[in-house]
């Protein structure tokens, strides 16, 4: 079947499956990687807002978490799950070594 | 004189009975003047033998004076209350229990009393335009000074939690590239507007504090007292506060000179120990002495208190800029 195809058709095919597997390539290996890192960044930045604002949650005493409680009706999921990510968090390099996905 | 003037002091000093003559003097003088008290003890409705609540109320018999007392419980409860209804709106029911848990141990914390005492202070502050004179009678000198610390600390505080907001919700919107969108938007984000709207206030308490308010300080003629007061003076320097004046307070009236006995040597001496005490704080401190008063035989109520703000040589007459 494929000898029925004239050569341009050939040529045609071969490159869309080239460019199919070079943007995954180019995705798995550098874009993906790329904004996870941005996004991981971005979410332990989060995590240690969440941490200054409520630092009483792991008993360290906080002079403002009376002002930040007003903003817990806004952060809601992001609390809970940051505080279940704390407590279940083994390690700063187990935390930047998932970006490797061994 | 300045617009909002506190009087504090160690427990016991007799803050309540020095800032209500101070604020009856204010009224004869024509000002419309409140006192705001925020003694949980409400002592302010012992010594005008008035019952006062959080709203300002005229005092009985007294021309142009009102008063409020303070809860800083109730105030932490009404607190609690508004964030958990705030919540009910906001927040699915899945995990409302997890967050209330945060929230009620934010209201348990030591901070948040004095807190809630703060955010009142400012709101007395900000409607204050009823008033010629708006008279603080506040809880005990370690709080006070907290409180009052509390504008600056926190300014700088909200500016980091601001700081590191945006900084997080840049990133996320960095990696949200192409047709993915950001998981979270820096305009209309309510975490930064509420912060911001905090800031505002306490920046307000800031200005006001340095700039229309005077702070005076009770003390006793006893060596404990004159300590206390030098300390809560450094304090207060160190949050740019000036102290403007002292007052003596309960100080042992002396006996006729033809008395004799017992009653008479001990009044005698006791007044020449008090004596180099006030001694002490006329040169130990750069604080003019702006009253000495006599102890009462009872509590100071209802004409003593006359008595009383006739020995107050605090100027009442507002500052001809404000």
């Amino acid at each position: 079947m494929t000898a029925d195809l004239e050569l341009h058709e050939r040529i045609e095919r071969f490159r869309e499956w080239l460019h199919e597997w070079l943007h995954g390539l180019y995705h798995g290996m550098i874009e993906h990687p790329a904004f996870e890192k941005i996004e991981k960044e971005a979410e332990d930045t989060e995590d240690a807002l969440l941490f200054a604002m409520f630092a009483d949650a792991f008993g360290i005493p906080s002079p403002v978490s009376y002002y930040t409680s007003e903003l817990l009706p806004y952060l809601a999921e992001d609390f809970e799950k940051w505080e279940r990510r704390m407590w279940d968090r083994e390690s700063m390099i187990e935390r930047k070594g998932q970006q490797y996905h061994f | 004189m300045d617009k909002f003037v506190f009087f504090g002091g160690k427990g016991g000093v007799g803050k309540t009975t020095v800032s209500s003559a101070f604020g009856l003097k204010c009224a004869r003088a024509g000002l419309r003047t409140l006192i705001v008290s925020t003694d949980p003890a409400h002592s302010t409705s012992d010594v005008f033998d008035q019952q006062f609540d959080d709203d300002p109320r005229s005092v009985d018999g007294i021309d142009n004076l009102w008063a409020m007392e303070i809860d800083p419980d109730d105030e932490v409860q009404a607190h609690l209350q508004s964030v958990k209804e705030e919540m009910g709106e906001q927040v699915s029911p899945a995990i409302v229990n997890e967050i209330n848990r945060q929230i009620e141990l934010a209201h348990r914390t030591p901070g948040a009393y004095e807190a809630a005492l703060f955010d009142r202070f400012i709101e007395v502050m900000r409607d204050a335009d009823d008033w010629d004179r708006v008279v603080f009678d506040t809880s005990p000198t370690g709080g006070t000074l907290r409180l009052l610390a509390l504008p600056d600390f926190l300014e700088d505080w909200i500016d980091r939690l601001i700081d590191k907001r945006e900084t997080s919700i840049d990133l996320f919107e960095k990696a949200a590239v192409g047709e993915k969108s950001a998981r979270k938007r820096a305009e209309n984000d309510p975490i930064i507007a509420r912060l911001r709207e905090r800031k505002e206030k306490f920046e307000f308490a800031g200005r006001v504090l340095k700039d229309d308010a005077a702070f005076f300080l009770i003390l006793n003629p006893d060596e404990l007292s004159i300590r206390e007061t030098e300390r809560a003076i450094g304090q207060l320097r160190d949050y740019g506060l000036d102290v403007d004046g002292i007052v003596v307070n309960k100080v042992t009236p002396s006996p006729d000179e033809d008395e004799t006995g017992r009653g008479a040597d001990f009044l005698r001496q006791r007044i020449a120990t008090e004596q180099d005490r006030i001694e002490e704080i006329n040169g130990s401190f750069e604080q003019p002495i702006m009253g000495v008063i006599e102890t009462r035989v009872e509590e100071v109520k209802g004409s003593l208190l006359d008595d009383v703000a006739a020995d107050l040589d605090i100027e009442v007459a507002p500052e001809a800029a404000a």
